[in-house]
Formats: structure tokens, C-alpha cells, sequence
């Protein structure tokens, strides 16, 4: 759940260089590597090519209502139980052991190995791989199932929820994983606030966090005082810690904690639960993981589980040089946000000569949107107000942004901005959410409609020009974070448009966090083209968004005070609205009653407008086809490195030697 | 003077100077409008006491005068402080300046070995196609950016099959003995070195070749001419050491530029080197990590004048350090 931050440095003019002349001219005149590994058995071929076969838009994609899962839905996992010990058993074909699975990491690497206290994608992405979580989500229906647990119950009333551990855990250093390190974690890792506190207050309510008490030798028990139905849903986030390791540094100080399993930590120091342990890390260069030789699942015939010996992560800073090293054979997969629009088209001609294939998830979870600055105080430093308030009054008429909403061409910005690889957007819940409202209608480019509005609410047009009921030209200034072509482009179309209404935008992309400086510090912004992740299985994973007094209300940023508290005295009655609404769908485990809340927090988003909503991604990722048992799935995505590894311990190299 | 002596006063110079490099790159940063936090600020599930927790932790809550003596004190006891991005600032520095450090020695070794023949060869041949050749070829090496003579050479690599597509060693180089993970770098370096020699060729292949020039047409070549000095021992014994003093203050500098990576080559090649360690600092605003870095870079400027000038001594005798 962050910004799509994109692309940071010169993209822009390197991507369209490279990705556009150099690389079509250069590889269309590389030989092409005759492989035997064609003529393999290939599962992969098998499955629905008609979605499969093409990356570009189609509006019958778009419209269909249910994310496209390349692949049939295995059923259940079963529990074997082998000398004592009960493994879940992995649903994939039988593959082979051995190898080294490579993958590219775009960025400057992790920044830390302490699981509890990453606050960043890449750091949180390498502690699920490394660690397991009492539940996960099943990746073909989103629903929370038990993982190191091997069951669990809510109770009628929703306030307690048991987890039954499974028998003969072991840590990957053979210490027993038991209830005692599930209750270690919650309450005391998490529960006294130790690294990242944030992970405190996905799983719980301020003021209501569970009681963690365990019932007998494999049972545990999570307490609430009222129901907090995202619970579970978060819980996967989370991951629970080896207590025989992290417990002597509890005792000391939170300081400490923080310096624990940094990224200068000695490999030989980590201990996990997950498939994968990392071995070594060479700053800037790469991460090795091994094998956990004790990880809980075992493959049809009985043999522990993961295949692979080794994974290896390269980092590669540049988003061009990461498809030139997948084309280059150095890369097995990319993964997730690693084929941009622009790379899909070229990716999809090399797709038989460079022996890979290219899976479409659908749309992706994260939103990009248009949005002003709906702000009406003033700067208590100054005195005066963050937003003028002759912009002000246009920014906060809900017709005025309709007019505007209406004019942005989604399906032009898709076609010729992501080079078709996205869609349509108007809700704040995407496709891809299991709770997206079905009845609100896809928001139409319809610029009559847009100047009727405007005209309407006392806007007058006088030759090119807008002016509003005062005579004040209609102008904003408009920000992006720079070197994002996909943003930058965006923003470009935006003006275009509006210039037809008569609205004058000043476009200037600035630097990301320059950026991030103005929507939640300076409030110095008028109007900005941004995205925002979120969260396929659980719309209250935004309120942090859109709750009046949330830290991220972007549109309406409120302070905190001294103490650090946010306080929203002036909150619009739909504001007010949708904060009851948020409370009240986690407040409760009954289903109807989420769905009809969050369908009209939906509802109250898309009449006010305060996001302008645009596209969506599509969920690309592209993998040589010497991977055995890739599957990915909508609801098997994951923060990077793990991705849409899912079942990263069934994965395997087809040809490895062990 | 004697030279240590000398030495001592340049230093005690360079101090004063240190420090207003280091006050003028605090203020800048510091004045600059990014959030240091940017990436947590933006991430939703990110709360604000966890924020507020990480402020405090890297002193962001204080004033920036506070901030300046705090970072002053501690890097004065040789303390470089911590990183936003994890890890100690002096680890970081470290893990990353041997990788500058072997891959700007390897091309300073090229460059020079390249362009001291093409300047000599080109200033005696003046005019010839030879001298044009290399004039075109060092106008294209000056002219084209680096980032994109960087993706050309990946292009040929992924044509070829000959080279590694970016990266510093392979992924299974741990695994390998010695021998080979020495091969494994040096076929690593081919592509940067590639990159950075024909970038640097230009400068010091022209510069060579114009100095030589000038020497060629003062009096005393004439003179060791009319004596009827075979034009071996003219140009090689002769013009070429009178040529080559401004090419000793160049040679200071490119020592000070020895730790002062290529952030762009390095970026595209995905080689782990200090420029793309401190681009991407500066661009989240990493104050410890910054500081450290522009120091070192200021250190190494004021290092490298001196050494030039002492070499300079040693080799001019008409130059003394009074």
C-alpha cells in the first residue's frame, strides 16, 4: 500500500530512446537463440491463451467484472502428516530439486532484515519470504486460510479469534516453532510497540488491542473487545518471530531492536520460517537467499519442499537495463511493476524467440487519480490561507470537479499513455477488489457535458477563456513527480483537455519527495496527479485515506498538533459520513452489513469526486519458460521480491541439476 | 621550505576550507523542499506515531543549527552517523568506494595509456588523417551522453552474448575460487570501463596533443633541431618534458575524481558504485549520508592539488614550494 512511485531518474528520456529505437532496432537484429527448451512439455501453454495471448486493452477485458486467473483454482491445501509433523502439501505437478531462480530488484536494495521493523516494500517483501504468517490468502479466492496455523475460529460474536498451530514446526535453525513464539510476537513484538508500530494498528483499533493468550500447547487466542473484521486480512502482513532470537533484545531497548538484523547483520545470524532464508547480501549487487531445510510443505510424493536451492535478487537501478538483463537470459521473471506499458508491446514480439511468456492478472489494486486541494483553513504560522480563496471556492464545488472529471479522457490516456496496458478507472475500489461496487456507472469523456456543468454552477466562457461567477480566469497550477513518462504524459493529456473548457493549467513535474513535502507537510499544492496502492482483499486498508482525521486525507490534509494527533472539527457531513461508514464495516464480522457500507463509501467517493480517479494498471509480469509450477494469480501477489511467488517452494528449474 | 613542512601548512589552509564546504552543503541540503521520509509519509499504512518515532531517531525534529553541530561533534569523533536507508553511513561509504575506487583506477590506467600515445602521435602527425581520426573520435566521445553510450554497449551485449548485461560479478560468484571471481570482475568491467575511458579520452588525448604542440614551436626545439638531433630525441627527450606539467595538475585531479563515481553509467550499468549511492542520497535527502559524501569529495579535490603540485616539484626543478 504505497505511492506507485515509478520511475525516478531520466526515464523519461532513456526510456523512450532505448525501449523505443535501440531496443527494437538492436534486438530485432540479435540472433535469435534457437533453444531445445521449446520442445519441452510446457504447462504453461495449456491454460487460456485467449487471455493470455495479448497484453493490449480490450474494452471486453476491462468490462468483465471478475479478475482473469490464468490458472484453475487447485482446491484446497491438504495436511499430511509425516513423522510427526504436519505439512501442508503443495498442489502443483512434481518438479525437480535444485537450481537458482534469479529475479531483479528495481531500487537501491533493502534497507533492512528485521521483518517487524521494515517500513518499506522491498525490506517488508523479503521478511514474507523469509518468515510465514499464522494465515495467508488463498490465491485463487482471496479468502484468509491458516498457514502456520492449521486451523482457526471467530467466534459468534466475532470478538475472539483461535488459531490451532500444526504439529512439529521447526525454525529454520531446528529451534520448535510453537504457540509460545505466536503469543511472543503479538504481545509482546508488536503488542509493546517494538520497530515498525504501524503494524499495530492494521491489525487492530487505537484502544482495542487483542488480548494474545494461549489456551493450551497449540491453541492461541486472540482477544478483542469489539470486532475488528480487517484482522485477518492484515494478519498475513505480520509474520511471527522466532522467540528463542528476538526475545533477549525485547529485554533491552527499542533502540536496539531497530539495529537488529540490519542490513549489515551477518546472514548466518537469520533464522526464519519461510521457504527462503537469505545467505548473503553484497550491498548494492544482489541478495542470495537458500533453501529452508526446514520448511513445512512437502510435494505430492512426500519430499520437503522448496525445490529451489537458491534465489538470487539482483539489484538493478535502472528500469531499461532490468528488461535488457530478462531478455539477456540473466533474469528468470519479471515480476509485478516491472513491465511498464511501454516494455509490454516490446516484451510481447520477443515473447517466442526469447522462449518466455507474459501473464496478464488483470487490474491491479492501486489507482491513479487527479485530485485538488480541497483545504479551506488558513496556516496558523502566518495566517494565511494554504489555498487561494478564490481557488478554493472552485476546488470545493463538487460540479467543478464533475466538469473536470468528466473531461479527462480515460481511454485515450490508456491508449496512447500506457500503450493500452491499463484501465478505465472511476471508483475508488478497483476491478481487482473483492468488494468493488458493480453499480456505479464508468465515468464517460464527454466534454459538453463538462462545459454544461461548469456553465451551470456560474462559469462563463469568454472566447478561450474560463472565468468564474466573479471574473476571476480559471487557471491551477498542476504537479507530478517527475520522471514518471506514465505521469508526465498524463498530466500533458490533462491540460490539453482542459484548455478546450478554457481552464489554463500550469504543469510542473517536481521530484517525488519534494513532492510528498507539499500534499502532507507544506500543504503548498493546488492540484496533482498522483497514485496510490491499495488493497485487493480489504477496503478499510484506505482509511488511513479517507477517514477526516487519517494521517493520508490528501485532499484535505489536517495537521497534527503538538502531540501528534489529527483532530477534523471541520468535516464535511459526507466526510463525516464515510468515517462512520469505515468504522462501522470493520466494526463487525457480518458480510452484509460490510458490503452494504463499504458499497456506499464507494457511493459517497464517486459523488463528491474528491479523487478524480483515472486508470488502473494492468498486472503484467513476464517469466522464461523454464520455470516449473508458476502460477500466478490475481490474489497471489505479494510485495517484491516475493510478488506473485505465491508457491514459491513448488517452483522449480526445468533441466536443474541437483 | 621543506616539503613536510609545506605539507602541514597546506593542510592547516585546507581546514577552514573543509569547513565552509561542509556549512554551504548542510545549508543547501537542508533549505532543499524533499522529505526525507518521503517513502513512509506516502505509504498508508504507515502511522503517525511511527513518523514521529522516526524523526526523532534521526534528530529530524531539531532545529537545523542543532542538526549542523550534532553532525559536526559526532563526524569530528569520526562518527559518519546512520543512514535513512538503514545501515551506518561509514559502512555504506566503504561497501561502495572499493567499487569506485577499482573501476576509476582501471579507466585512469586506459585512459592514460591511450590517450598519452594518441596526443603525441597526433601533435607530431599534426593534420594527418590519423590526427583528424582521433579528433572526430574523442568530438564524439565528448559529445555523446553517457547514459546512452552506457545502453548501447548493454544492446551489445544482448546481441552478442559476449558481455554481462550490467552488474559487477555474477550471481554465482560466491561460489567461485579466487582466479575466477577475479576474471569474473575484470569481465564485469569491461563494459563501465568502456563507457568511462571514451567519455575521459577526449580531455587529456587534446590536451596532450596542444601542449605538445606549443612546445614543438618554442625556440629550443628548433635549436636541439639545428644541432641535428635526430627528432626522436627531440620530441620524446626534450618537448615531450616540457610538455608535461599541465598534464601533472590534470593528473591531481583525476586523482581527486577517484572517488567521485559516474552516477548515470552507474545507474544504467547497475554498477554498485558511491555516485549512484549518493544520487539517489541526495534525491531522498540522506543528510548523513550526503555530508559524508561531499566531504569525502572535497577531501579528495584538496588531496589531489596538493599531490599534484608536489609531483610537479619533483619533476620540474624550476618549480619550489616557497
Amino acid at each position: 500500500m504505497r505511492y506507485n512511485k515509478g520511475l525516478k531518474l531520466f526515464s523519461s528520456f532513456a526510456a523512450l530512446l532505448c525501449s523505443g529505437v535501440l531496443l527494437n532496432s538492436c534486438i530485432a537484429t540479435a540472433p535469435v537463440k534457437t533453444s531445445a527448451t521449446t520442445a519441452q512439455p510446457n504447462t504453461v501453454e495449456k491454460v487460456e491463451p485467449s487471455i493470455n495471448s495479448t497484453v493490449h486493452y480490450t474494452p471486453k477485458q476491462a468490462e468483465s467484472t471478475k479478475p482473469p486467473f490464468l490458472f484453475p483454482n487447485p482446491g484446497p491445501f491438504e495436511l499430511v502428516e509425516k513423522d510427526g509433523v504436519e505439512y501442508w502439501q503443495a498442489r502443483g505437478e512434481v518438479g525437480k530439486f535444485g537450481g537458482s531462480l534469479k529475479l531483479g530488484s528495481f531500487g537501491g536494495g533493502p534497507k533492512t532484515f528485521n521483518a517487524w521493523d521494515a517500513s518499506d516494500v522491498e525490506s517488508h517483501g523479503i521478511g514474507m519470504l523469509q518468515f510465514d504468517s499464522l494465515v495467508d490468502f488463498d490465491p485463487w479466492t482471496g479468502k484468509a486460510i491458516p498457514k502456520l496455523a492449521k486451523s482457526y475460529k471467530v467466534s459468534a460474536d466475532g470478538r475472539t479469534i483461535d488459531f490451532v498451530m500444526r504439529n512439529g514446526l521447526k525454525w529454520s535453525d531446528g529451534h520448535p516453532l510453537t504457540v509460545d513464539d505466536v503469543v511472543f510476537t503479538y504481545a509482546t513484538l508488536i503488542g509493546d510497540g517494538f520497530g515498525e508500530t504501524s503494524s499495530r494498528d492494521t491489525i487492530s483499533t487505537p484502544g482495542d488491542y487483542p488480548k494474545v493468550v494461549k489456551v493450551d500447547e497449540d491453541t492461541v487466542s486472540f482477544r478483542f473487545k469489539k470486532p475488528f473484521s480487517p484482522f485477518l486480512a492484515n494478519l498475513n502482513a505480520t509474520m511471527v518471530a522466532p522467540k528463542h532470537i528476538i526475545e533477549p533484545i525485547t529485554k533491552r531497548s527499542k533502540a536496539e531492536f531497530h539495529n537488529f538484523w540490519n542490513i549489515n547483520a551477518d546472514p548466518k545470524t537469520f533464522v526464519g520460517s519461510g521457504p527462503m532464508i537469505v545467505e548473503r547480501y553484497v550491498a548494492g549487487q544482489r541478495l542470495e537467499f537458500k533453501r529452508n531445510p526446514n520448511y513445512s510443505f512437502i510435494d505430492k510424493e512426500g519430499r520437503q519442499l522448496p525445490y529451489l536451492d537458491k534465489m538470487v535478487i539482483g539489484i538493478v537501478p535502472d528500469q531499461n537495463t532490468m528488461i535488457i538483463k530478462f531478455l539477456g537470459d540473466e533474469i528468470d521473471l519479471l515480476d509485478n511493476r516491472s513491465v511498464r506499458g511501454i516494455d509490454a508491446a516490446l516484451l510481447k514480439q520477443r515473447e517466442l524467440s526469447g522462449n518466455f511468456t507474459m501473464y496478464n492478472l488483470g487490474p491491479d489494486d492501486g489507482t491513479m487519480f487527479l485530485m485538488f486541494n480541497l483545504c479551506q483553513r488558513k496556516d496558523p504560522k502566518t495566517g494565511k490561507p494554504y489555498v487561494d480563496p478564490i481557488k478554493q471556492a472552485w476546488f470545493n464545488n463538487e460540479k467543478f470537479r464533475w466538469a473536470i472529471s468528466h473531461s479527462v479522457d480515460r481511454k485515450r490516456i490508456i491508449n496512447n499513455v500506457q500503450k493500452g496496458v491499463g484501465y478505465p478507472l472511476s471508483t475508488n475500489e478497483t476491478e481487482a477488489s473483492l468488494y468493488l461496487n458493480k453499480d456505479l456507472k464508468p465515468i464517460e469523456y464527454d466534454p459538453a457535458l463538462a462545459a454544461k456543468l461548469l456553465a451551470e454552477t456560474g462559469f462563463v466562457k469568454k472566447g478561450d477563456e474560463l472565468f468564474d461567477a466573479k471574473g476571476n480566469r480559471v487557471e491551477f497550477d498542476l504537479i507530478t513527480n517527475s520522471g514518471n513518462t506514465g505521469r508526465d504524459a498524463c498530466c500533458i493529456t490533462i491540460k490539453e483537455e482542459l484548455k478546450k473548457l478554457g481552464i489554463k493549467v500550469n504543469y510542473q513535474p517536481i521530484e517525488f519527495n519534494t513532492m510528498t513535502n507539499r500534499v502532507h507537510t507544506s500543504l503548498d499544492w493546488q492540484a496533482i496527479v498522483m497514485g496510490l496502492s491499495g488493497s485487493r482483499f480489504e477496503p478499510y486498508g484506505g482509511a488511513n485515506v479517507w477517514k477526516s482525521d487519517g494521517r493520508m486525507h490528501m485532499f484535505d490534509t489536517r495537521l497534527p498538533d503538538k502531540n501528534g494527533l489529527v483532530k477534523a472539527p471541520d468535516a464535511r457531513p459526507w466526510e463525516k459520513e464515510i468515517d462512520k461508514l469505515l468504522d462501522t464495516a470493520a466494526g463487525t464480522m457480518d458480510e452484509k452489513t460490510r458490503i452494504d457500507c463499504y458499497n456506499r463509501f464507494q457511493k459517497i467517493a464517486y459523488d463528491e469526486q474528491p479523487f478524480i480517479y483515472i486508470y488502473t494498471n494492468m498486472v503484467l509480469t513476464a517469466a522464461h519458460n523454464k520455470l516449473g509450477n508458476y502460477k500466478p494469480s490475481p490474489y497471489g501477489i505479494y510485495y517484491t521480491p516475493k510478488g506473485t511467488l505465491h508457491n514459491i517452494e513448488e517452483i522449480y528449474i526445468k533441466g536443474a541439476k541437483h | 621550505m621543506s616539503t613536510p613542512v609545506y605539507i602541514f601548512k597546506r593542510i592547516l589552509q585546507a581546514l577552514p576550507l573543509l569547513f565552509l564546504i561542509s556549512l554551504m552543503a548542510f545549508t543547501m541540503l537542508k533549505l532543499s523542499p524533499i522529505d526525507p521520509l518521503a517513502a513512509m509519509r506516502a505509504n498508508p499504512s504507515v502511522s503517525q506515531a511511527a513518523i514521529q518515532a522516526e524523526e526523532e531517531r534521526l534528530g529530524l525534529n531539531k532545529p537545523a543549527p542543532v542538526q549542523y553541530a550534532i553532525w559536526l561533534t559526532s563526524t569530528l569523533q569520526g562518527n559518519l552517523g546512520v543512514s535513512t536507508t538503514g545501515g551506518s553511513v561509514a559502512v555504506r561509504l566503504m561497501q561502495h568506494a572499493g567499487n569506485t575506487l577499482l573501476l576509476n583506477i582501471v579507466t585512469l590506467f586506459f585512459t592514460w595509456l591511450i590517450a598519452l600515445p594518441a596526443g603525441v602521435y597526433a601533435a607530431v602527425h599534426r593534420g594527418k588523417f590519423l590526427d583528424k581520426l582521433f579528433g572526430l573520435i574523442t568530438a564524439i566521445g565528448m559529445s555523446m551522453p553517457t547514459f546512452l553510450l552506457a545502453f548501447l554497449f548493454l544492446m551489445f551485449a544482448l546481441a552478442t552474448h559476449w558481455l554481462p548485461i550490467g552488474g559487477m560479478t555474477s550471481s554465482d560468484f560466491a561460489e567461485r575460487d579466487t582466479l575466477s571471481q577475479i576474471l569474473d570482475i575484470a569481465y564485469h568491467l569491461i563494459i563501465p570501463v568502456c563507457v568511462l575511458t571514451f567519455v575521459s579520452l577526449a580531455g587529456i588525448q587534446r590536451q596532450v596533443r596542444s601542449n605538445l604542440l606549443d612546445v614543438l614551436r618554442a625556440d629550443y626545439v628548433r635549436s636541439a633541431r639545428a644541432k641535428g638531433l635526430s627528432e626522436e630525441v627531440v620530441i620524446y627527450k626534450h618537448a615531450l618534458r616540457n610538455a608535461i606539467n599541465p598534464l601533472i595538475t590534470l593528473l591531481g585531479f583525476e586523482f581527486a575524481g577517484l572517488l567521485s563515481g559516474a552516477a548515470l553509467t552507474e545507474m544504467v550499468l547497475a554498477y554498485p558504485g558511491l555516485g549512484r549511492l549518493t544520487l539517489e542520497g541526495v534525491l531522498t535527502k540522506d543528510m548523513n549520508l550526503v555530508m559524508a559524501s561531499i566531504m569525502l569529495g572535497a577531501v579528495m579535490l584538496i588531496t589531489g592539488n596538493l599531490v599534484a603540485d608536489l609531483l610537479l616539484k619533483f619533476t620540474d626543478p624550476r618549480i619550489t614550494v616557497e
